[in-house]
């Protein structure tokens, strides 16, 4: 008995810090449920080919969910991520279209993300700027950039074995849902069971309190844009790879979409409460929406609606759960 | 005395129904309450209270964190509906449903913080809600003026134009408590108000509630400062696990009785202390200067207790910021056992072994919404690692052996911090350095809002730290506390040491006007 109560407690306890595994797991449901009712509505959606297409649709947005959830993780937000998403497409083209191999212009794509972060975390530590303000700015700075050093134009990438990788499978499984677990398990091994992920968790609950306990916060805070901006060049490198161009208007108000799939997976604006699975689930369920209306012939417009109604919905019910508890 | 309706007439003093209230003792009680009762589920938070408030006089409210102080202002103020009981205004019964019910018949607060919006002038905070305008738009020149008035007359020498964040925090208080006392308010409860003010500020605030009490509204005061209560109240209550224990005139009762209902076992006490032999030196700082204080030098021994003294501003926390390498100093040396050391960080103050519990434990001590365990680890994390990782093992061990050391009651290290107690996250905020075998403390106002019982435990783990062979400064506006618990006592005013008294110590008002400069 007395053994009993403790470990009730610890359970309750936990499930009810960070994030719960009770959101997770009704987020598991809601998407498991959306696909049972459209697998019975329509003829289309329970089919290898759909549900490749789906895989590789919320490849892009999970990755980005997981970068921007680092951030809102320290109480920041990253509004560059869709900028940084088409300006790394046309780096990697331009790149490729250059003569350089697969592996360094990856390499350097990449390098041009950690610069892009360093740049954030710069903005925010030195010069003080909010983390709102340093990307808004970087946000439409960079689409400028992209525009000016393609005059506006497209870049083509006629290197095949680059492109063929997105349409490859392994093991069944899409080469880009790969990419997912490439991302999502050292993401959680880092956020769950290194220091410096349980110092992103103490910044974005009080900073001051983790500054007097010794934690480098300034350090912390370049380690999370700097972890989104990687993320974000790399899903740039894989949509270059997905449709075959660089173009410095892609990923329009993507940011958007990271943003709605943390928030929908548990993640707290306010900082210290977030998880790797959160968004992992947000960012397939908004995709199964989109998916499911289109096959569905729901009018486009209706899935934005939709998506809205649904961010207010499950962070309400959150919201609710959390203060009972 | 003014007589008119003049929008000038914003203080109860200026107004035309000025009555000698004190003098006053009318048939009816001014607010009654009857077998007042308020549950929250399944706490029992008040028991059927029963107490009168008469018309004009300073009624003190004591007791313990939790003793139901807190409950009973929420409930006359209208923020709660309570379980059961009746409340009468002036004779008649009252609802008191909603903070409006409460307003429209004349019950204000002023809370322990001033809620009041920083950006805006002196002026524009006195009359927030209830603006003079004229079509619609703001008198902005009759408003400063009035409130020019208000000023003078509290006694202030300061702009009713000033922007509210400029001023002192004391200052602040005088602002909120006129305004609160602004519109026919009949009865005024202050919860806490001088718990951030110094001395001198005190002074001035206490006289401004004098000149209410004079003007005929009834005010309720609460504060954990026994002699603020002797000083300024008529009657006194106490509450204690929200029963109300007795309600007496202040001249038929003295502190040990107070205590005693308040907690219901004598502190033998009042600043708990134990003879520890001081050894060795652990810091000294000679000469040292940097941003807001100059040319200081002092030393700390293990075991001793080593007390700041000094005005909000004199540079005591500025000097303390800098041994903690928040602010890096500009001019002199310190020295750790004996050795010369350079401490620009937080970092390096902290690997020294030089630990800082600072004053607000909610906005600067603890992260509220991770768990305990995370709390206490948080300065040693790099011992928990192996490599980068932490080791769940490392990590649990820590966190238990600072729970069961330090008694926190807790439902175990998973729970959030903010799910314990004011004196349980005071524990986590000491007990997090313990793991990392900090040898000098450093408290900034430790004390601040805590009741007796919270206080006595604070002072004994501060023995406890002492007998272990650390030293601690403490910093406190608080003289009898940082008097009687100093083993040195030195005295900060303008940036600079004045004074310093090792082992015996002047009398009270010595160390007073070496604090205020006369």
């Amino acid at each position: 008995m007395s053994n009993q109560t403790p470990k009730t407690a610890q359970i309750l306890a936990k499930s009810s810090s960070r994030v719960g595994i009770l959101l997770s797991l009704t987020l598991l449901g809601l998407l498991l449920m959306m696909w049972i009712a459209l697998s019975f509505s329509t003829t289309t959606f329970m089919t290898a080919n759909n549900m490749t297409n789906l895989a590789r649709q919320g490849a892009m947005t999970a990755i980005i969910a997981i970068g921007e959830t680092f951030v809102i993780i320290t109480a920041g937000i990253d509004l560059s991520i869709g900028a940084v998403v088409g300006f790394t497409s046309v780096i990697i083209a331009w790149l490729l279209t250059h003569d350089f191999s697969i592996a360094s212009s990856v390499f350097l794509t990449l390098m041009v993300g950690v610069t892009i972060g360093m740049f954030h975390g710069f903005g925010i530590v030195k010069l003080r700027l909010p983390p709102f303000i340093m990307t808004l700015a970087t946000m439409t700075a960079l689409r400028g950039l992209g525009l000016l050093m393609t005059n506006g134009a497209t870049i083509s990438i006629t290197n095949d074995t680059f492109t063929n990788v997105s349409r490859a499978n392994f093991l069944g499984i899409p080469m880009l849902f790969w990419a997912v677990i490439l991302v999502a398990v050292p993401s959680y091994i880092f956020l769950a069971h290194t220091r410096w992920g349980r110092y992103l968790f103490a910044l974005g609950s009080n900073r001051e309190a983790a500054r007097l306990s010794g934690v480098n916060i300034d350090r912390m805070i370049y380690v999370a844009y700097t972890l989104s901006a990687v993320l974000s060049s790399f899903v740039g490198i894989l949509l270059a790879m997905r449709i075959g161009i660089g173009n410095a208007t892609q990923g329009q108000s993507w940011e958007l979409d990271a943003i709605a799939s943390s928030v929908i997976g548990g993640t707290s604006l306010f900082g210290a409460v977030g998880s790797i699975q959160g968004p992992l689930l947000g960012s397939f369920l908004l995709t199964t929406i989109k998916n499911g209306a289109n096959l569905l012939n729901v009018n486009p417009f209706w899935q934005l609606i939709i998506t809205g109604v649904l961010i207010i919905v499950i962070v309400y019910f959150d919201g609710l759960r959390r203060k009972r508890s | 005395m003014p007589t008119t309706h003049d929008f000038a007439s914003v203080l109860p003093w200026q107004a035309e129904w000025v009555g000698d209230g004190a003098a006053q003792q009318k048939v009816a009680p001014l607010l009654l309450l009857k077998n007042l009762d308020k549950r929250f589920g399944a706490t029992h938070a008040l028991k059927s209270v029963t107490l009168d408030f008469t018309q004009g006089e300073t009624h003190a409210i004591v007791g313990e964190n939790g003793a139901g102080k807190s409950t009973l202002i929420k409930l006359l103020t209208g923020v709660f509906p309570r379980s059961s009981g009746e409340i009468f205004w002036q004779g008649k019964p009252v609802s008191l449903d909603s903070p409006q019910a409460a307003f429209d018949l004349g019950i204000n607060a002023v809370h322990q913080e001033v809620v009041l919006c920083g950006h805006l002038s002196v002026a524009a905070n006195l009359f927030l809600g209830d603006e003079n305008t004229k079509f619609g738009l703001l008198q902005k020149r009759a408003m400063t003026k009035a409130a020019q008035k208000v000023l003078d007359d509290i006694g202030f020498s300061l702009p009713a134009s000033a922007v509210l964040s400029d001023l002192t925090i004391g200052q602040q208080q005088l602002v909120a408590t006129a305004r609160a006392a602004n519109r026919g308010t009949k009865f005024l409860i202050f919860d806490e108000p001088t718990a951030y003010l110094t001395r001198q500020e005190t002074k001035q605030f206490f006289s401004l509630i004098r000149r209410l009490r004079a003007a005929g509204i009834t005010i309720v005061y609460i504060s954990h400062r026994l002699e603020e209560v002797f000083e300024l109240a008529d009657r006194v209550s106490i509450l204690r696990d929200g029963n109300l224990i007795s309600t007496d005139k202040i001249s038929e009762t003295n502190e040990t009785k107070l205590i005693k209902g308040m907690i219901n076992r004598t502190i033998e006490q009042l600043y708990y202390k134990e003879q520890i032999p001081a050894k060795d030196e652990i810091l000294r700082a000679e000469n040292l200067s940097g941003q807001g204080f100059n040319n200081v030098s002092l030393s700390v021994r293990e075991g001793e207790v080593v007390g700041l003294y000094g005005l909000i501003g004199a540079g005591r926390s500025e000097f303390v910021q800098s041994l903690f390498g928040r602010f890096p100093r500009t001019d002199g040396q310190i020295y750790w056992n004996g050795k010369p050391v350079n401490i620009r960080r937080e970092k390096d103050a902290i690997n020294l072994g030089i630990a800082l519990v600072p004053e607000s434990r909610r906005d600067q001590g603890l992260c509220l919404n991770l768990s305990v365990g995370t709390n206490i680890n948080l300065p040693i994390y790099e011992r928990l690692s192996k490599s980068v990782f932490i080791s769940p093992k490392l990590e649990h061990n820590a966190a238990d052996v600072q729970i069961s050391d330090m008694q926190i009651k807790t439902a175990s290290r998973n729970a959030l911090a903010s799910s314990l107690s004011g004196g349980n996250q005071q524990k986590i905020v000491v007990g997090k350095w313990l793991n990392h075998g900090a040898k000098l403390f450093i408290f900034d106002e430790p004390t601040v809002g805590v009741d007796v019982g919270t206080k006595v435990e604070i002072y004994k783990l501060f023995a406890n730290l002492l007998r272990e062979g650390a030293g601690i400064i403490l910093i406190s506006s608080y003289l009898p506390e940082v008097y009687d618990l100093s083993d040195a006592l030195h005295v900060f005013r303008a940036g600079k040491l004045v004074a310093s008294h090792i082992g015996a110590k002047p009398p009270y008002e010595t160390i007073l006007s070496e604090a205020i400069g006369v």
